[in-house]
């Protein structure tokens, strides 16, 4: 009887797990729907949210940007030589140019972005979340009547959104400045073939997915990690399954959103 | 109470979390704005820039047979630079295909209504749109001029160079073939080097049989008689011109003789020269008496005239003379 019971409470747990999955994802889009509508509320900019608002984007950004930076520029440094050497070896020079931009700009420099942020600020920014949420700083705020997804949460997802999005145009940027002067050297005579190529590769298909792109990485790696540490989306509540749950489903959305990219780009 | 108050180890992980405070933040965070603000607006129009939008075009259209490996935003390439991308490409009416391709202006130039374009389709590597212009004196090409693209494929090539490899292998294996033509002529060529090393040889190549070989060998012989006879003929020959009392000697003598024949006929030359000189000096003489005479027929002439006169005065004064006039009854 008793092994029976056991079977019939195990049964139902797994029979449940859709169904938390599915409400777990219907939370993230649900909160990171009204994150976008708040942020597009010029209400919701009152003077706690600007002071946390320039606080976070200041903080979450300056920082990491020079390392990132750096990080980017040796990244494509080498990607760059190995991707030039090898074409040159198989007489196929005309197309290395293309295919740096395309490995580095178009697919690599974007993807790492959002993951540094991820790891570097919004991650632990949930985290924080979900801890504050548990010592009861969100109910106290409510009771004094602050919005604590206004005063706290939105802050953090802007500038987790403004992170990515500088990281990676500033990357890309140096990615480009450096692929040039790897392939050509300190001349500017290359600069009207490098511009040409540059715009072959970019054409507004490209261009537009790869906007669409790094916008909905930024997206999802400021929502999802903070969309899983205020809600308990699933587990046993603690800071280290919020954070893991974060983690995982936001790594699942940006393999997707790269998956989706690179089928608009090349298929 | 108190933990609400201290942040708690996950909560100082976060960014933000540091209890310093940041100097002049509103600049700071302002700066960062608009860094990236600016950032993405150069990008942007760099990108713009890239893709030409600020570069007045002209229209080129080319038809094509078959638009397999054009893309919008290939190049058209003239001399391996690029001058021109390829806009939009479309089914026209008539079936072709119409690649409608921007020229910037200022590349516009190379492009002549002599133009030839070319669609070359490479091993490796994609689709190729080339200009050719052989006379840069030529007018510019118009906007919006239509020309017809040529299509130079190396793949396309191949199966015809496969058909060809494949009709010479059937052609060869057709020839080596059990009873094939060229088998046959080898076997016969077998049976005439088999007869040439035979004791008849080539002639019984030749003759493809042993009588007329014979035949041939006989005339042979009988040439070599023959040889022999005209041989001592020619030595009787030899001895009656050349010999001692042949003609030759003779023919000698008689050259000897018409030498003094000739010597003396250019002597007797000589004095018909003379004479001819004398003779001219003759017809000189007579020539100034032939003036004389001229004087002389006149004299003469009017003494007739005279002697005439005085007859016809004797015959009239003479009494014989005849009554010339008529007297009528």
């Amino acid at each position: 009887m008793t092994v029976l019971s056991h079977s019939a409470q195990r049964l139902s747990r797994a029979g449940r797990a859709p169904l938390r999955w599915l409400t777990g994802w219907g939370r993230i889009i649900f909160f990171g729907a009204s994150v976008l509508v708040l942020a597009m509320t010029p209400s919701s900019y009152g003077r706690a949210t600007r002071e946390a608002l320039m606080r976070h984007i200041y903080v979450d950004t300056a920082p990491i940007l020079p390392w990132f930076t750096t990080l980017a520029a040796l990244l494509t440094l080498v990607i760059t030589r190995i991707v030039v050497v090898t074409a040159l070896s198989y007489g196929l020079s005309q197309y290395a140019l293309e295919m740096v931009i395309r490995v580095l700009v178009l697919e690599l420099i974007p993807l790492t972005a959002a993951m540094f942020v991820a790891l570097r600020c919004t991650i632990p920014n949930g985290a924080a979340l979900a801890e504050m949420r548990r010592l009861g700083r969100f109910d106290e705020l409510a009771r004094r009547g602050v919005d604590p997804v206004v005063t706290l949460v939105l802050p953090r997802a802007m500038a987790g959104i403004f992170a990515t999005l500088t990281l990676a145009a500033l990357s890309c940027v140096v990615a480009l400045v450096l692929a040039y002067l790897a392939v050509y050297g300190w001349t500017s005579a290359g600069l009207a073939g490098y511009t040409r190529v540059f715009g072959h590769v970019f054409d507004p298909s490209v261009a537009l997915i790869f906007a669409l792109k790094t916008l909905f990485f930024s997206f999802a790696v400021s929502i999802i990690p903070m969309a899983s540490g205020l809600y308990d989306v699933e587990g046993d509540g603690s800071r280290e399954s919020a954070a893991l749950q974060g983690l995982v489903r936001m790594f699942a959305v940006l393999l997707l959103l790269e998956a989706a990219s690179l089928t608009g780009n090349y298929y | 109470m108190a933990m609400q108050d201290e942040p708690t180890p996950v909560q100082n992980s976060e960014p933000a979390a540091t209890a310093r405070p940041v100097r002049h933040l509103e600049i700071k965070a302002a700066l960062l704005l608009a860094f990236t603000g600016l950032l993405i607006a150069a990008s942007v129009l760099y990108l713009l820039y890239a893709r030409g939008v600020f570069q007045p075009t002209q229209t080129l259209v080319l038809m094509a047979e078959d638009s397999e490996g054009v893309v919008v935003g290939m190049d058209m390439t003239f001399s391996g630079f690029p001058i021109g991308r390829v806009r939009r490409v479309e089914l026209a009416e008539t079936g072709n295909v119409r690649i409608v391709i921007d020229v910037p202006k200022k590349d516009a130039h190379w492009l002549r209504t002599s133009s030839i374009f070319t669609l070359v389709r490479g091993l490796v590597g994609g689709t190729n749109i080339r200009a050719y212009s052989g006379v840069l004196t030529d007018p510019p090409l118009p906007d919006g001029a239509v020309r017809t693209a040529l299509r130079g494929d190396a793949t396309a090539e191949l199966p015809r160079v496969l058909a060809s490899a494949k009709e010479v292998l059937e052609n060869v294996s057709r020839m080596t073939a059990q009873d094939a033509g060229l088998r046959a002529t080898l076997d016969n060529l077998q049976e005439v080097t088999a007869k040439l090393k035979g004791p008849r040889g080539a002639l019984g190549v030749m003759f493809g049989n042993d009588s007329d070989a014979h035949k041939l060998v006989a005339a042979l012989d009988r040439t070599n008689v023959l040889l022999a006879r005209v041989d001592s003929l020619a030595a009787k020959a030899d001895t009656q011109v050349f010999g001692p009392d042949g003609v030759m000697k003779e023919a000698r003598a008689t050259v000897v003789q018409l030498n003094g024949l000739l010597a003396e006929t250019r002597e007797s030359l000589k004095k018909v020269d003379a004479v001819l000189v004398e003779a001219q000096g003759i017809s000189a003489n007579v020539r100034g008496a032939t003036t004389d005479l001229g004087t002389l027929r006149g004299d003469v002439e009017a003494n007739l005239q005279k002697i005439e006169g005085m007859i016809n005065e004797l015959n009239r004064k003479w009494p014989f003379a005849r009554d010339t006039q008529v007297k009528l009854p």
